[in-house]
């Protein structure tokens, strides 16, 4: 008997459940429609956006404040805004799983672009939305949002590494070259990372499709050239000061002052002065000594952009507070509040050290982080690399095997037919 | 001989004589029409509420079905077509999107109505005996059960309809239901691969082909990942098992003092949560970490060791930490079973002359063996799903140069980084699927030459 | 002579055990020695910290600006709680009927439990994720129900344990009740429960820790909405390379702050512990 009720309400429970479920999707599809239809000028239009940032904009008020603004500067529209916690980095991985459940508006870092494109996570962007990114922003950062030919994020910020030193260890010519500073102090660099490990590839002039958009070149990593780097990392490790930095081994090691040197990016500014105080020293990066030849390291340039989700209920003011958020008025308030550094060309930070490092990265020591698919098939080979090598598996004697290897894995879907 | 006679004995015990059959056949033409009409024949004879719940039944499926079920089921040969459209509105300066089909939600809601169909199937046959039933006891003039009647039969001989009732559902729903969606999954392309990740269709076998395929990058690694996963579990079970009970038995000696406190120190581990304890211990043993800090500062190495860098190291380290984890697991099994051993077995060692040792072979590890077979079998297939301990220390690393599974990875945990990482759900699925025949291979052939289970037989 | 062999074999004893002992003692005192450091950091050079601190505890309970432990601390318990309730009464009427009623579904029931057990269950968690969708609860306050319901509505697998605890329980007391004229309610509730407080207090307590210690489920559920949060989701981004840093001393802290209820739990209930779990092998 019982069992019978019961499977009564699981039957009416699922049904209802998917009922609820899909009535949902249905009304968004009808809102969207009848939106288009009746928007007329003068009313005010009840609206609601979820946004997703990291918890940093929201404890510092910075999302809040410029939401609310955008709402007085928009009377056309009485929105009312949800909040989530999502940092940039993890915004695919968040996403993926229910994009018709996410956030109307959320930031991302651009590596997760083909992801989030892939799982239609992402409205393209056209028209004079697109025409103001383009103007305001340097080339390079326009192109770190740019995917299969379609600007499909707005960049507020650039995404890069750089060196931070001790200025009582290393003069300003001993950080020209990573081999004069390991002479003179203690280096730590992630090497077991793959976004920081390929500096070392790139600097001898291996390549990552082309120029970075040529997906059909594939990843050049291998032959002597890459051999060259491999051998040179092998002798790194075993340079007794070189400390290899994962888990905040580095800011630890500045800190007890184990360690002169270290690769970041500006999240960990607050950190470094904290431990380095004045000594404080913030540079491009240096060049490295491969075959006998100084070669200028080139980190991956990217960006930290906020998308648009295709099921936005209200594409219309979704994409408008996209734009709103990573205007010029909204990208100084998050260098003021939070020490994001802007990526509109037209706000001048060269009073700040970090800031000009970062330009000098961005011009000068790096390449932009390929949006390619392929570019999945990039890090694990990488890492694997980088750690084979720190454990000192690879040796001068398989160093050239051992990057062939890496080089095919890199050009090779790992599970393709 | 035996066993099919018992057999017999349990489906005689448990016969029905109101079959659907039987309706069909030997049924009144109420009890007939029930067979459309649920509740019919229950309304026919005084049993309104039953009837009408089996009515309500009826209809709340017909509605789903009408509404969504049909619809469902319709898309699941080809699990949707239809892509994202998206049209450039000049006047607002946007792309507006018409969302299309997304073939893993369709899937999702497909295995749903198949599983809400079977489960009202079920409930059907059930009304139908039912209606059939009555009709029987009313010609034979005997007593038919009021609501109240059956609703107090949930009390005592049909309480385990009351008991079972949540659980079940619970289990139907929220295990079932996910599992039967992802078993499916592994015949799809629902893969990074080809950008199938919103769109996809099935493909049959190809997936098992692939990782069965030694030739193949992701089949030549499932062997190698197969093999250590058992070495693993074996290594596990067996070292926890053992070095657990020598434990147990030094504690439980007659002249070990504060048997309370040695016990504490060693069953304390169990109330950190393992993502915490595991976490440090990883940090510990870091190239950088403390352990390889002090051994260097104190001159006993001259290079950090290499606890979770070398193959070989990382695999003796996960093994030598989960004893760390599971031996006061089976210290305070043990202790219990201990305790339960009959003395006069030692005694008659002890008049006979055996030392310890022997006694120990003779007594102790016999009859541990006989008593905790069972949880040796728990221990070990838990061990071969041990995510924990593999996903927090090593990570599976090392990994070479080219692989996706490390070789310290698990099947389980090559599983999450495939699916997680990767977005390959079809080969995650298919991974699962041969985890579980490798677990249920092991588990039934050994589980059912267990006393226990043999007893279970004769129960009552 | 023998006595001195004694004597001798009881002193190695001793001392391997407190070698072992050490080496068990040592992560978790570990643990506690980093909650209590005042430099920051993961990785240090010495065994003990060089100053002691309270502030990480401080720090954990009043800096919610960048991960609200307090409000995790909460949501986990009142899931835990529920979760608790629910399990034990789903382990325990389970258990019940496989071990003492008779009817025909008994057998392949405990098979089927049996198989479904050897699934990893996270392969299945997006589908589970959008089932709790189809039934809305995968927003706001609805969150912590879906996570009670993820926490609890598998467990009528797991009542291998306790059916062979109240197998040990003579069927004869049951008989006795029935001739009595008790129903099969009242044996379960008057007889077998009164009779089963360690097989209680373990299904209880491993109940209440699953909450505690998944850190896998509760994310894929609570996706963005950071006012659901757990204790483990917390703990776990407190280790994440922007948090590490500045997080790693109050992440032992948080360590300690949620192993010390469960070790006092288990502690006071060890014995229950102990006679639940070898109750269940005696078969």
């Amino acid at each position: 008997m019982k069992k019978k009720l019961v499977s009564l309400l699981l039957v009416s429970a699922m049904a209802f459940g998917t009922l609820a479920g899909c009535g949902n999707s249905n009304d968004s599809k009808k809102a969207d429609t009848k939106d288009a239809g009746e928007s007329k000028d003068g009313e005010t239009k009840d609206v609601s956006l979820t946004v997703w940032s990291p918890q940093e904009d929201q404890d510092t008020g910075w999302l809040k404040q410029q939401c609310e603004a955008f709402n007085e500067a928009h009377p056309e529209w009485n929105v009312t805004f949800t909040y989530g916690v999502c940092p940039e980095g993890e915004a695919k991985d968040t996403v993926k799983n229910d994009v018709e459940g996410s956030a109307d508006v959320y930031m991302l870092a651009n590596d997760n672009i083909p992801d989030l494109v892939s799982c239609n996570g992402l409205a393209e962007i056209g028209g004079s939305y697109l025409d103001d990114i383009k103007a305001n922003n340097s080339e390079s950062i326009v192109s770190s949002v740019t995917y299969n030919d379609a600007v499909v994020a707005f960049p507020f910020t650039s995404n890069t590494w750089f060196m931070y030193y001790d200025k009582s260890v290393f003069s300003e010519d001993d950080i020209k070259s990573l081999d004069t500073m390991l002479e003179k102090g203690k280096v730590s660099f992630p090497i077991t990372n793959s976004w920081y490990i390929q500096a070392f590839y790139a600097a001898n002039g291996c390549t990552l499709f082309g120029d970075g958009t040529k997906e059909d070149d594939g990843i050049d990593f291998g032959g002597d050239k890459g051999a060259a780097v491999t051998n040179y990392l092998v002798d790194l490790v075993a340079n007794p000061n070189f400390v290899n930095d994962a888990d905040g081994a580095g800011i630890a090691g500045l800190r007890d002052k184990s360690v002169n040197a270290i690769f970041s990016g500006t999240w960990d500014a607050d950190a470094v002065e904290e431990a380095l105080g004045e000594n404080m020293g913030v540079a491009a990066l240096p060049t490295v000594k491969i075959d006998g030849q100084d070669q200028q390291m080139k980190s991956f340039m990217g960006s930290k952009a906020v998308g648009v989700n295709p099921h936005a209920k209200d594409m219309e003011a979704a994409m408008s507070l996209a734009a709103y958020l990573t205007g010029e008025e909204s990208q100084l308030a998050h260098y003021e509040m939070r020490n994001v550094l802007p990526s509109n060309t037209n706000i001048d930070v060269s009073d700040n050290a970090i800031a000009e490092a970062v330009a000098d990265v961005m011009k000068n020591t790096s390449i932009v982080q390929p949006l390619v698919s392929k570019m999945g098939n990039y890090w694990s080979p990488a890492e694997n690399m980088g750690k084979a090598i720190f454990a000192g598996e690879v040796t001068h004697d398989n160093a050239a095997d051992k990057t062939e290897e890496m080089n095919t894995a890199m050009n090779t879907d790992a599970a393709a037919e | 001989m035996k066993k099919a006679e018992a057999k017999k004995k349990r489906v005689k015990e448990f016969q029905d004589p109101y079959t659907v059959t039987g309706a069909l056949v030997k049924g009144n033409i109420i009890t007939k029409l029930s067979l459309l009409i649920m509740g019919l024949g229950n309304i026919a004879h005084k049993q309104v509420i039953k009837g009408l719940i089996y009515l309500a039944v009826e209809i709340s499926w017909l509605v789903y079905m009408i509404q969504y079920g049909f619809y469902s089921m319709s898309m699941l040969p080809s699990l949707g077509w239809r892509e994202q459209q998206k049209v450039w509105n000049d006047a607002k300066s946007i792309f507006e999107y018409t969302a299309g089909d997304q073939s893993s939600l369709i899937l999702l809601y497909g295995v749903a109505t198949i599983f809400v169909t079977f489960l009202f199937i079920i409930v059907w046959r059930d009304s139908v005996k039912s209606g059939y039933k009555v009709e029987l006891l009313a010609k034979e003039g005997k007593h038919i059960n009021t609501f109240k009647e059956d609703f107090k039969s949930l009390f005592d001989k049909n309480l385990h309809k009351l008991l079972l009732a949540g659980p079940i559902m619970g289990v139907l729903v929220f295990t079932v239901l996910p599992l039967l969606y992802n078993i499916t999954m592994a015949f799809t392309n629902y893969s990074k691969i080809g950008d199938k990740l919103v769109l996809f269709d099935w493909v049959g076998l190809a997936n098992f082909k692939k990782i069965l395929n030694i030739k193949d990058g992701i089949g030549g690694q499932f062997y190698s990942v197969l093999g250590w996963t058992l070495i693993w579990a074996v290594f596990a079970t067996v070292l926890n098992y053992i070095f657990g009970m020598i434990l147990a038995i030094v504690i439980n000696r007659k002249d070990t003092k504060a048997k309370g406190f040695w016990r504490f120190c060693f069953v304390i581990s169990i109330a950190v949560p393992q993502f915490v304890s595991l976490l440090i211990m990883r940090t510990m043993l870091q190239p950088t970490g403390i352990v390889n800090t002090l051994l260097l500062k104190y001159g006993l190495i001259d290079k950090a060791l290499p606890f979770f860098t070398s193959a070989t190291w990382a695999r003796v380290t996960v093994i030598v930490i989960n004893l760390w984890v599971g031996i006061p697991y089976t210290l305070l099994q043990v202790t219990g079973i201990l305790q339960n051993i009959p003395a006069e077995l030692y005694e008659a060692a002890k008049i006979d002359g055996a030392n310890a040792v022997q006694t120990f072979f003779k007594i102790t590890l016999p009859y541990m063996l006989f008593v905790m077979t069972p949880y040796l079998i728990t221990q070990f297939t838990g061990n071969i799903n041990n995510f924990n301990v593999i996903f927090l220390l090593s990570g599976g690393n090392p990994t070479g140069v080219g692989d996706t599974a490390g070789k310290t990875d698990l099947l389980v945990t090559w599983l999450y980084k495939l699916t997680v990482d990767k977005s390959y759900y079809n080969l995650g699925a298919v991974i699962g699927i041969m985890t579980f025949i490798v677990l249920a291979i092991v588990a039934l052939v050994t589980y059912r030459n267990t006393t226990s289970y043999k007893d279970e037989e004769g129960f009552m | 002579m023998n006595s001195a062999r004694k004597k001798v074999t009881n002193v190695i004893v001793h001392i391997l055990l407190a070698i072992l002992a050490f080496i068990w003692v040592l992560p978790v005192f570990w643990v506690i020695l980093t909650s209590f450091r005042g430099e920051k950091g993961s990785y240090v050079s010495t065994f003990f910290p060089k100053t002691y601190t309270l502030n990480n505890y401080v720090k954990l309970f009043t800096d919610t600006s960048i991960l609200d432990f307090p409000k995790m601390f909460m949501n986990t318990f009142i899931i835990a709680i529920f979760t608790c309730i629910i399990s034990t009464v789903f382990v325990l009427s389970v258990s019940y009927c496989m071990s003492r009623m008779r009817f025909k579904m008994r057998k392949p029931y405990m098979n089927i439990a049996m198989i479904l057990g050897l699934f990893p269950s996270f392969m299945s968690m997006i589908a589970v994720y959008y089932i709790l969708k189809a039934l809305n609860l995968v927003n706001g306050s609805m969150i912590r129900l879906a996570l009670i319901i993820v926490f609890s509505a598998g467990s009528g697998v797991g009542f291998y344990v306790a059916k062979g605890f109240f197998d040990t329980i003579p069927k004869a007391l049951d008989e006795a009740a029935i001739i009595d004229g008790a129903t099969k309610w009242q044996t379960f509730t008057k007889i077998t429960i009164p009779l089963s407080k360690p097989i209680i207090v373990y299904t209880v307590l491993t109940s209440f820790m699953a909450p505690w210690l998944d850190f896998i489920f509760a994310k894929v559920i609570c996706r963005a909405d950071a006012t659901q949060y757990t204790v483990s989701i917390g703990l776990w981004k407190m280790l994440e390379k922007e948090y590490i840093d500045s997080w790693y001393t109050c992440f032992a802290a948080g360590a300690v702050v949620v192993s010390v209820p469960i070790a006092i739990l288990f502690l006071i209930t060890q014995k229950f512990y102990v006679e639940g779990m070898s109750g269940a092998v005696k078969g």
